[in-house]
């Protein structure tokens, strides 16, 4: 009995803040929701005077905003299938083969994951200027890759350490090479930790503002993170249309987040529990 | 390189995409940095060599620098423990079998994966002054103490920003300590409360020791995201109202691009790198912190 009471107050407590946590997402539904006409939205726009779809017919009139969602997935899909692929193979590498300086290798790699992104925007920039990648998919897909790749190593190997040494074993007997051994025993079981990178590295490069804000000057090539500021002076006085271009940029992230919610705490136990 | 050393060595062929990539967009850069911290150079330009120049004048004579300093520092403290206290409550009470609590990770969760350009937007109309939400909600309830200048005064406006910041950061503390929670072993827990153990005493003996790796991965992650917030302070702030709310990476970004000065921008950006290695390569190497909860 005091058990339940107890439960019933905790539930009670984090209702309460998860309403209140809502708060500023529910806004940025509600605002995009608002019919163009009313005047002076109250409560920052919280309490509108009935729904509209005007402002997503605006904003795809008269904001490029297809283009610009192209331009995202034109970024973000290559940059997680290069992660995944190049993450994976330097994972297994470091995990399950011997080779030359390879705790050397790794620490490097790992160093990468205390570096500021900041840092780097300035060489990167010069990088991309002295190849002629400004302003092209390929000025993002690059950085976005390599920066990515560490933690995606640290997620995979401990992964694949977890491996038992018996089924690598059969598999050498069986005339297996390294390559057979990460390709067809060990990608294919490892779709959790698998999961987890694509997550992540979805969620980084499609939010990803500073590199992208130096290195897209063209509109045309902008990805939907520039967008808010693309339109913002056009879009100043109307909030409506502002926050239909918000909300139109988040689903996609919040759509993959559901899609794979549930692989995010298994993915990242699955190191603790074996470890 | 024998054939027979390229078999034994075949790891590296495994390894190659992902180090040149580091090569040519981590390492270098960090040379790149390094060396352009010496020169005075628009980026377009002809650059003059003038040694530390950059850095004497950043440390003697540069207000901003030294704000986006002490913005830093006031960021790291008060990001890393709130989001951590409270985040470590929501993961407890989350895993202790109570309806829905799934659905509650996954609402805690959320502003973590939206942009922090979307978050921005939405947290200047909360904060704005006419219109405002919480300026709306003081007038109508009567709290006055909810009007106040969020973003437009300089002794208020970081706080404002890290409070956008503690509220977007909360629910990843809370997924990864969910994720630790769930790896305690449930012997020990059953035993302290056999063994008399009420659950405060449970929770502050047992629970939090057993979750040091993940507090110390928490810190870790917390450090480094403080030297890279940029994305919510350029479109909460600028940085401003004049420099109040600079912090190092929006302090790169100003320099180098909309007043052209990358050297001194270069320089700015291996100040950061050095207190973000510095201070990572401690805790890994001194505290034992690592960047996953697991192995």
């Amino acid at each position: 009995m005091k058990l339940n009471t107890r439960k019933a107050l905790a539930f009670i407590f984090v209702s309460v803040l998860a309403l209140l946590w809502m708060v500023p997402i529910i806004m940025m539904l509600v605002v995009s929701f608002m019919p163009p006409d009313q005047r002076a939205p109250r409560f920052g726009g919280l309490l509108i005077s009935g729904v509209s779809l005007q402002n997503y017919v605006t904003v795809f009139e008269d904001a490029e905003i297809v283009m610009h969602f192209v331009n995202s997935v034109a970024v973000t899909v290559p940059s997680v299938f290069l992660v995944v692929i190049i993450s994976s193979l330097a994972a297994f590498a470091l995990a399950r083969l011997k080779f030359f300086a390879r705790d050397l290798w790794f620490y490097l790699l790992i160093m990468t994951l205390m570096l500021p992104i900041p840092t780097l925007v300035v060489p990167i920039f010069q990088i991309n200027k002295a190849l002629g990648l400004n302003d092209s998919y390929l000025g993002l897909i690059l950085p976005y890759t390599a920066l990515g790749v560490p933690f995606a190593i640290v997620i995979l190997r401990s992964f694949f350490a977890g491996f038992l040494r018996e089924i690598e074993e059969a598999a050498i007997l069986d005339g297996c090479a390294p390559f057979g051994i990460y390709w067809r025993i060990m990608m294919p079981v490892s779709w959790p930790a698998v999961a987890v990178v694509i997550i992540w590295q979805f969620m980084t490069s499609w939010n990803e503002f500073i590199l992208a804000l130096v290195t897209m000057n063209s509109v045309e090539v902008k990805p939907l993170t520039l967008v808010p500021l693309v339109y913002s002076g056009q879009f100043m006085m109307r909030p409506g249309p502002m926050f239909a271009i918000l909300t139109l940029i988040t689903l996609p992230v919040i759509l993959v987040y559901y899609l794979m919610q549930r692989f995010m705490v298994s993915g990242l136990t699955a190191g603790a529990v074996r470890g | 390189m024998s054939r027979k050393w390229l078999l034994d060595n075949q790891g590296l062929f495994f390894m190659a995409p992902a180090m040149i990539l580091f090569f040519v967009f981590v390492l270098y850069p960090i040379f790149y940095i390094f060396n352009a911290s010496m020169y005075d150079w628009d980026g377009i330009n002809e650059a003059v060599y003038i040694g530390v120049q950059n850095y004497i004048e950043m440390f003697t004579d540069d207000r901003s620098f030294a704000l986006s300093i002490r913005n830093s520092i006031y960021w790291a403290f008060l990001t890393i423990f709130p989001q951590m206290f409270l985040g470590f409550i929501l993961a407890y009470i989350l895993t202790s079998g109570i309806p829905l609590q799934n659905a509650f990770r996954v609402i805690f969760f959320m502003p973590a994966i939206v942009s922090p350009v979307v978050l921005g937007i939405i947290w200047q109309r909360i904060y704005a002054p006419f219109g405002g939400l919480l300026a709306d909600l003081a007038w109508e309830t009567g709290a006055r103490f909810l009007m106040q200048p969020y973003l437009s005064d300089p002794k208020i406006a970081i706080f404002s920003t890290i409070a956008v910041n503690v509220w977007q950061w909360t629910g990843f503390s809370m997924l990864m300590y969910v994720a630790g929670l769930q790896g305690l072993p449930g012997e020990v827990l059953s035993a302290a409360e056999v063994d008399g153990a009420g659950t405060l005493q449970r929770i502050r003996y047992i629970v939090v020791p057993m979750l040091r790796h993940v507090h110390l991965t928490l810190i870790l992650l917390g450090v480094i995201g403080t030297l890279q917030t940029f994305a919510l302070v350029f479109m909460l702030t600028k940085g401003g109202p004049n420099h109040a709310t600079e912090m190092l990476p929006t302090y790169i970004f100003l320099k180098a691009f909309p007043l052209q000065s990358m050297g001194y921008a270069s320089a700015v950006a291996v100040v950061l790198l050095v207190i973000a290695l510095g201070a990572s390569i401690f805790q890994v190497s001194v505290l034992g912190s690592r960047f996953t909860i697991g192995n």
